[in-house]
Formats: structure tokens, C-alpha cells, sequence
């Protein structure tokens, strides 16, 4: 029972939202919530490795994610199905997570006091 | 009940920041107390006194209108920055904080409610 799901969505690049997604994150997490952060659709493509958006002139997002941990968040779900959807797998993303199917993503965000979907 | 709101779009070219606005006043309609409204994102343009759409709605204008009447309207303060909303540019009741007052909004609401894209 998390008191916050943060939930990704989009793609890290082509609009600002999981960016600032991640920056709620940290905004939050120092008030010491109990956070769950969960990935779905084109959301789980932030979590992937190897990411350079260097020609955008953007940082990359990926590699924000694990620092996350020394804020207290440690808790990330990544949807299976939407994974595999996008030829992807655990060993495809920059950290360890729970992979969860839909009904589990279901009950995170049921059971979250609050959800804010980015 | 108390509420608190968060807008993620900017007035005019999403349904999301009209939709906020009539939701939060259908709820106080029905005796919900809306403890804030934090616009995020692009949803900070919502504050700038100089909209002024020729015969329609003001969204600037309904969103003073509730800080006037005694809810927090507070827009982003970095969100503003990178859209080069300075201060006094500003509707006259509404307010810039962080995510700080986000927060607070989580941790003393029952319902915290998001419009978006």
C-alpha cells in the first residue's frame, strides 16, 4: 500500500511528461511519501538502457531512475504485457523492478491513496 | 470530502484545463471542500493576467476567480521559468510555488484528482 502511484505512461522524449514525472518524484519523495512508481504502454521505454538524446540536446531520462532509491523510492512496477508488446524484456531496462501483469497493475493504483498520472 | 486538483495543460488547446475548472464546481457544488489546485507543466499559462480571448470564455480570468474566492490556485514556480511566465505577468490572486505545496496536497486530501492529456 503505497500513499502515492506515480504512473508513466509516455515516452521519455517526444513530450515533457515522464520527465516531469520524475521530477514530482523527487519533489515529493523528500517529504518522505511511501511512493510506488509504475510503468505502462510507451512509459516502460523510459526504463530502457542505453539511451542517448544527446542530438536532442536532452539528458538522459533511464539513468535517473535508479538514483531515485537514495530518496526512498524503491519501489517500480513495469507492466509485462506492455513490454512485450514493444519487443522488450527485464534484461532491456536500467535497474531491477517488479514486473507485474495487468491485474497487478490494477490493484497498485486501487490501493494507492492517491495516483498521479503523468 | 476534500479535494485537491492538479492541471497539466496550458488554456485553449486541451479540454483538461476547462475540465478542471467545472469539475472543481460541480464538487463544491455538492459541499466538497477543493483544498488546491496545483497547475504543472504547461498548465502554469492558466495564470497569465493577458489572455484575453475575443467573446469566449476567460480561463485566466475563472481560474482568479476561485484563488479570489478562497482556493489556492499555485502554478509551478520552475514550470513558469522555463516558460518565461514572470511574476508580473501573473493573475492577481493566484500564486507560483513548488512541488512542495503538491505535496502537501497529497498528504491532506481524501481525492486528489488529475486533468491531463
Amino acid at each position: 500500500m503505497s500513499e502515492v502511484a506515480v504512473l508513466m505512461r509516455k515516452a521519455p522524449y517526444g513530450t515533457v511528461y515522464t520527465a516531469e514525472g520524475f521530477r514530482t518524484l523527487m519533489g515529493i519523495a523528500v517529504f518522505e511519501m511511501e511512493i510506488s512508481v509504475v510503468f505502462v504502454d510507451d512509459g516502460v521505454y523510459a526504463l530502457v538502457a542505453g539511451q542517448a538524446p544527446g542530438k536532442l540536446d536532452m539528458k538522459p531520462l533511464g539513468d535517473a531512475f535508479p538514483m531515485l532509491s537514495e530518496f526512498g523510492v524503491t519501489d517500480f512496477y513495469v507492466h509485462d504485457e506492455s513490454l512485450q508488446e514493444r519487443g522488450l524484456t527485464a534484461d532491456d531496462l536500467v535497474m531491477d523492478v517488479t514486473i507485474v501483469d495487468s491485474a497487478q497493475v490494477a490493484h497498485i493504483l486501487e490501493s494507492a491513496g492517491k495516483v498521479l498520472p503523468f | 470530502m476534500k479535494m485537491g486538483v492538479m492541471l497539466l495543460e496550458g488554456p485553449y488547446q486541451h479540454q483538461a484545463a476547462d475540465s478542471a475548472y467545472h469539475f472543481v464546481q460541480a464538487a463544491r457544488a455538492r459541499g466538497h471542500e477543493i483544498v488546491g489546485i496545483f497547475l504543472y507543466t504547461d498548465a502554469v499559462n492558466n495564470i497569465n493576467q493577458f489572455i484575453s480571448p475575443p467573446g469566449e470564455r476567460n480561463i485566466a480570468a475563472r481560474f482568479d476567480e476561485l484563488a479570489e474566492q478562497g482556493i489556492p490556485v499555485i502554478a509551478c514556480t520552475a514550470c513558469a521559468k522555463f516558460r518565461g511566465l514572470r511574476p508580473n505577468l501573473k493573475t492577481e490572486h493566484t500564486r507560483l510555488s513548488g512541488l512542495g505545496s503538491l505535496a502537501e496536497y497529497l498528504r491532506t486530501t481524501d481525492r486528489f484528482v488529475t486533468f491531463g492529456d
